[in-house]
């Protein structure tokens, strides 16, 4: 096997493994299938190009988190493709406020829907407490302090309850 | 219970099962091409350049009565050489600092730094049209005024004007500069308005963390 066919073996084959990072970066920052895919397959192109230079001193998760997460925010443009298909809200989320009531499937999806309000640093802020990282990693991710990452992250939980009880 | 504590007890496994990918339909996306911003601000700014460069020698390379004019008019002066040698240097110049810029673009940086770095370029674009407005405005306004004192036509044609007449003209070829480099800078505006909204939007949130 050539090298070139060794690294791209050994690519697919780590981001077969934890393809779940790019999808849940996608759930976040987009509202349908076809856009979806799109981002996948845009977080999937800088992954590859910057595979080169991954050193292994990081993991590969870690890694990956950071890309996804610059591309989604910075990098990605929408795609010119005209994208008609149906928007997970109107799929996912049929309940509306009036129908609440406490069971947590409902309340789960009303979350989902909260979080999809937010701003793109919010939810990339969201995204990284929900993967458990630390406040360590998540501010060096997003290129900001420590305790502002806490005083950040604090302000975004007080801003999804206000959405959930307007 | 605190809100993001129940998602993120179903985050893990909640609705990305149904999409799983192989490795069979990972390899084809290798291949395909990205439609990011800073491939997006590369082509622009490489259109940038070009235009300027054909702008400014066009014109000279197509016409032959241009050439001959522009050589009748302001001469084989020493003055021209220098100020188009200092015009190649600049161009020169603004390559080297995109490429660097470019260079320093790194989607593995932290957040803020890859937006700070895909500003910085833009910015370096920015600079580039600017001087060449700058540039543009003076040297049409310097062409009319030297052109209204050495070439023959223009030259009778302005003796006939009285001096009420003489400033009309005058003040009417400003105005014609001003709304050329004005639709210029609207147009170059609109793009990059367009083009960098999102990016400075989470720049200024980053920012806004850090009072």
């Amino acid at each position: 096997m050539t090298l070139n066919k060794e690294l791209e073996h050994n690519f697919v084959e780590l981001l077969e493994k934890h393809q779940n990072i790019v999808h849940k970066v996608c759930r976040l920052y987009t509202n349908n299938y076809d856009a979806h895919n799109d981002l996948f397959q845009e977080i999937t192109i800088q992954l590859w190009r910057a595979f080169p230079k991954f050193r292994g001193d990081s993991k590969f998760s870690t890694w990956m988190y950071r890309v996804g997460l610059n591309t989604a925010i910075t990098l990605y443009r929408k795609s010119k493709r005209t994208i008609n298909t149906q928007e997970f809200d109107t799929v996912q989320f049929k309940i509306s406020a009036e129908d609440y009531d406490d069971t947590e499937e409902v309340q789960l999806k009303l979350l989902y829907k909260a979080v999809h309000q937010l701003n793109d640093i919010e939810k990339a802020l969201v995204f990284l407490y929900l993967e458990d990282k630390s406040y360590k990693e998540i501010s060096e991710t997003m290129g900001i302090s420590e305790v502002n990452a806490r005083v950040k992250m604090n302000r975004v939980k007080t801003k999804l309850r206000t959405i959930l009880n307007p | 219970m605190d809100e993001l504590e129940l998602l993120k007890k179903h985050w893990q496994k909640d609705g990305v099962e149904d999409r799983q990918l192989t490795s069979k339909q990972i390899y084809p996306m290798l291949l395909k091409k990205s439609s990011s911003i800073v491939k997006t601000l590369f082509y622009i700014s490489i259109g940038e350049l070009a235009f300027w460069v054909l702008i400014n020698t066009f014109p000279f390379f197509m016409s032959d009565t241009y050439r001959k004019n522009v050589e009748t008019i302001y001469g084989d002066s020493l003055g021209l050489t220098i100020l188009s040698f200092l015009s190649y240097a600049v161009i020169v110049l603004f390559v080297f600092l995109l490429y660097k810029a470019y260079k320093s673009i790194s989607v593995t940086d932290s957040a803020k730094k890859l937006i700070e770095n895909i500003l910085k370029t833009r910015k370096i674009i920015k600079y580039y049209v600017v001087y060449n407005l700058v540039i543009a405005s003076l040297s049409m306004l310097s062409g009319f005024y030297y052109a209204s004192k050495n070439d023959p036509g223009l030259v009778a044609k302005l003796d006939t004007l009285n001096d009420t007449k003489l400033l009309f003209v005058s003040l009417l070829f400003i105005v014609f500069t001003a709304i050329f480099v004005l639709i210029i800078w609207l147009f170059y505006k609109l793009i990059y308005g367009i083009l960098v909204k999102r990016l400075n939007r989470n720049y200024k949130e980053l920012k806004k963390l850090e009072v």
